[in-house]
């Protein structure tokens, strides 16, 4: 296989060298696993519900929504949507950005939760063309086409914000669970802000930074970029914005609030390219292209999202080294049919697509393409977007 | 509340403007006694020279018009040089009196080998007190620092931040209504921000 | 103790930021203020804004950029590219600039340095030094790479030193955008002639090769491409670095 064995990793959970952020103390253990500890052990989550009850209490009935709900369907926002609505008895602005691959499973899953419980909603579909242009270059320059996708689930919400005046925005996850940008042994609440958005959302392009690199060769309209980019801090500092992590206030559990929302809400998982669907069928559902994006995070850094998965099952005592080795060997690596598609959208050959991989792979691991085999179709595979072949 | 930023060219202040702005802040630029009048806060930026600093404060009559506000109990904030303004006296220049506003004078550091003057760079400010100005930084923080001559306070109780650089100084200090750091917060990025933030919150009260 | 700095190091071109291969070829890498902000935001330590465009017009620009910079980003900046008398540096400092780079001027006005630093004090002049390396030795070159000027290092870093500059910023013209590693036996060198602080650019390829260039005693790194291609940013760098004990800047 490849070289991927070659790597240090964490002694707990496994998550190797090259993973973001990553830093491993004198146990060998990483800070990820570390973090995770001070959440169990350190925080006091019943402070954190108290600060919650009192923020809510703030905005609540003082705008025309008591808060906005970023949402893309996945278990988080989900979860989030549910817990506000539910639990809080909040009237929330649901926010949804269409990315442009959103799955069969995945809209029939939105329609049954914002039905059964009762939100209003905005979604809003960015234009093809531009989406297209801006997944090569997010592609070429850092090996990650979901730039349009980041920036505008990032962006937009905030743009709602001040245009409804709605100043209270509440996400899910806080970054923490997963990476060391924010760190929960700081113990403070993470905001959801520009800083952050420029730290690791927008891959450190901006809108503004993009139309330089797209406008040679693309007929642009600048506004076109508008969804993609940050509002003015001091436009939400004058609304009086907060923009926080309801995972921040109760501490997040990403099974027991999978199962959560299956047993509420009817929430269905899905099978996904590259991951055992029994195990994880409730991790990363929404996108069609998730199984590109597995595939490039492979290529570039030796690892997926089979190992992150294990790592966190590992991390908590549920998954043995052993176990975790037998479902990464089985599922990892492989390449998703879903790469038609998205050759086909870029109108890029697969060794173009390989050539671009090479220039971003980090060290030390590197990919052998002649080894790559392909990996399973999912079921709804056929009715996905397929271009209308030029005239 | 409108944040009052001195300016009589003491070097430039578009960062610390900046700072504010972005922040949700409204400014004043305060280049005459008749402004400060409509300012809730007021913040002393300088580069450069302390008798030169102090010849344009005088001048403009801006030196008295700051020790009222002072003495009004009005929020102050001295930034670098504007914070070695804040003492009784000063060498830079010549010996020159200060605002008198936190008692101490400046003095230039001494030749300490291996250490390169000035002191530029980004160094540790660490909390000796708590100040509702610093809430929220992190201990062991780092700040950015650009200075030759640092503040000896009479009373140790006014220290607030210490700084070790070939001797320990004072990086941060304070009295009631009157703050001083050493170090640029416009350029200490999110904990300078959040410095910049507090002032602008706090009321001069402690 | 102070920190050691990792610089973003920045080439304006016609109101956008560029980056160059052996000081050509230059790709658009984005929006002057917009990605300060992002490294900024990134962590870090300094940024470096270097005007390569000929003439007036480009040089205005760069007081321009440097004035909308100083009120978006807060961070200490240096600014140059193109100075060639006082006036100019004065008017980079009054719309914001921390330090101003000098590089050609060194060699034909080189009491710029002394005049500059009279007024603004030595800690505001960084001199550049722009090498390649040929029969088996480092030429310095000033305009852009274009002209050998026959010095030494040694003699042109003892000249600056004199004169009263704070930092050097030393460049590889045949290790630039190239990302195969910095040169480390020309920083070896220059740690070796210069009594102030230095940063070492131009070939930077990977997080190890910021630990080389640290572990040899420089002050700084600037870098160009390795934020710019790749999934790279200061803010992983410095993750990277934290696990070898490098001591970086706490925010």
């Amino acid at each position: 296989m490849n070289n991927s064995q070659n790597m240090k990793r964490c002694f707990r959970c496994g998550l190797p060298e090259t993973y973001e952020t990553i830093e491993f103390d004198s146990y060998g253990v990483c800070n990820i696993c570390r973090q995770q500890d001070f959440k169990k052990e350190v925080i006091d989550w019943g402070e954190r519900k108290k600060l919650f009850d009192a923020l809510i209490a703030e905005y609540r009935g003082k705008y025309d929504y008591d808060c906005i709900v970023p949402f893309s369907g996945g278990k988080d926002s989900t979860f989030t949507l549910y817990y506000l609505v539910k639990e809080c008895k909040l009237k929330p602005l649901v926010v949804q950005f269409n990315h442009g691959f959103m799955r069969p499973n995945l809209i029939e899953n939105n329609e049954r939760t914002f039905k059964a419980l009762g939100v209003d909603v905005v979604s809003f579909t960015p234009n093809w063309k531009v989406v297209k242009r801006l997944m090569r270059e997010a592609l070429i320059r850092k090996g990650d086409f979901c730039w349009h996708c980041h920036t505008g689930i990032f962006s937009y919400p905030m743009h709602l914000a001040i245009k409804f005046n709605v100043p209270l925005v509440l996400w899910g996850e806080p970054s923490s669970e997963y990476t060391a940008y924010y760190d929960y042994r700081d113990n403070e609440i993470e905001s959801v802000d520009e800083v952050r958005f420029n730290r690791f959302v927008n891959l450190g392009i901006t809108a503004e930074d993009m139309k330089g690199m797209i406008e040679q060769d693309f007929d642009l309209d600048p506004r076109d970029l508008l969804p993609y980019t940050y509002p003015p801090l001091r436009d939400l500092k004058k609304l009086g914005y907060q923009s926080l992590c309801l995972g921040s206030f109760i501490p997040w559990d990403v099974k027991s609030q999978s199962r959560l929302i299956m047993d509420h809400l009817g929430w269905k998982g899905d099978e996904v390219e590259g991951m055992p669907p029994d195990i994880y069928g409730y991790e990363k559902i929404e996108c069609q292209m998730q199984g590109v994006r597995d595939y490039l995070k492979f290529l570039k850094r030796g690892y997926s999202r089979v190992t992150q998965m294990t790592a966190l099952d590992r991390r908590n005592g549920l998954m043995t080294q052993d176990e975790a080795e037998i479902l990464i060997n089985e599922w990892e690596g492989k390449k998703p049919p879903s790469l038609t598609l998205f050759l086909e959208y870029l109108d890029m050959t697969e060794s173009e697509f390989n050539e671009i991989v090479m220039k971003l792979t980090i060290p030390p691991f590197k990919p052998e393409f002649e080894e790559i085999k392909w990996g399973k179709k999912t079921s709804d595979f056929d009715s996905w977007y397929r271009e209308q072949k030029k005239l | 509340m409108t944040i009052g930023i001195i300016d009589v060219g003491l070097g430039n202040i578009g960062s610390l403007s900046g700072a504010l702005y972005s922040q949700g802040w409204d400014i004043e630029l305060i280049d005459s006694p008749e402004k400060i009048k409509q300012v809730t806060h007021l913040i002393l930026p300088g580069v450069g020279s302390f008798s030169v600093a102090m010849e344009r404060l005088e001048r403009s009559g801006l030196s008295k018009a700051i020790k009222f506000f002072a003495q009004d109990g009005m929020p102050i904030l001295g930034i670098c040089l504007g914070m070695q303004l804040l003492a009784d006296k000063g060498v830079e220049g010549g010996l020159c009196a200060g605002l008198g506003l936190i008692h101490g004078d400046i003095r230039p550091f001494g030749v300490v080998q291996p250490f390169r003057f000035p002191h530029v760079g980004w160094n540790v400010m660490n909390k000796q007190a708590s100040h509702p100005v610093l809430s929220g930084i992190k201990a062991g923080a780092d700040f950015y620092f650009v200075h030759g001559y640092h503040f000896t306070v009479r009373d140790k109780s006014d220290i607030v931040g210490l700084t070790d650089y070939s001797l320990n100084f004072a990086s941060v200090i304070a009295n009631r209504n009157v703050l001083g750091v050493q170090f640029h917060p416009e350029k200490s990025q999110k904990n300078g921000l959040r410095l910049l933030d507090n002032f602008c919150n706090w009321s001069g009260g402690c | 103790m102070l920190k050691k700095r990792i610089i973003p190091l920045e080439l304006l071109k016609n109101d956008r930021l560029v980056k160059s291969c052996n000081f050509s070829e230059h790709r658009d890498v984005g929006h002057p203020i917009k990605s300060s902000k992002v490294y900024s935001d990134q962590d870090a330590d300094e940024l470096i804004l270097l005007n390569i465009g000929d003439g007036d017009l480009e040089f205005d620009n760069l007081v321009r950029v440097v004035g909308k910079l100083a009120f978006e980003c807060f961070v200490p900046l240096s600014a140059g590219g193109g100075i060639r008398k006082f006036g100019d540096a004065e008017k980079l400092f009054e719309a914001g600039a921390d330090r101003v780079v000098l590089n050609s001027a060194c060699y034909s006005t080189p009491l710029l340095i002394k005049e500059i630093a009279d007024e603004y004090g030595g800690q505001s002049v960084v001199v550049g030094i722009d090498v390649k390396f040929t029969n088996g030795r480092y030429l310095l070159y000033s305009n852009s790479g274009v002209i050998e000027t026959g010095l030494t290092l040694d003699d042109h870093i003892k000249t600056v030193i004199n004169l009263g500059a704070g930092e050097i910023l030393i460049q590889s013209i045949d290790r630039d955008g190239m990302m195969q590693g910095l040169d480390l036996i020309l920083l070896t060198q220059v740690l070796s002639f210069s009594s102030i602080p230095v940063i070492i650019a131009g070939g930077t390829g990977s997080f190890m090769d910021l630990k080389s260039a640290f572990d040899l005693g420089v002050d700084a790194v600037a870098c160009g491409s390795l934020f710019n291609f790749g999934d790279n940013n200061p803010l992983r760098a410095k993750s990277f670095l934290k696990n070898y004990g490098i001591p970086l800047k706490i925010l």
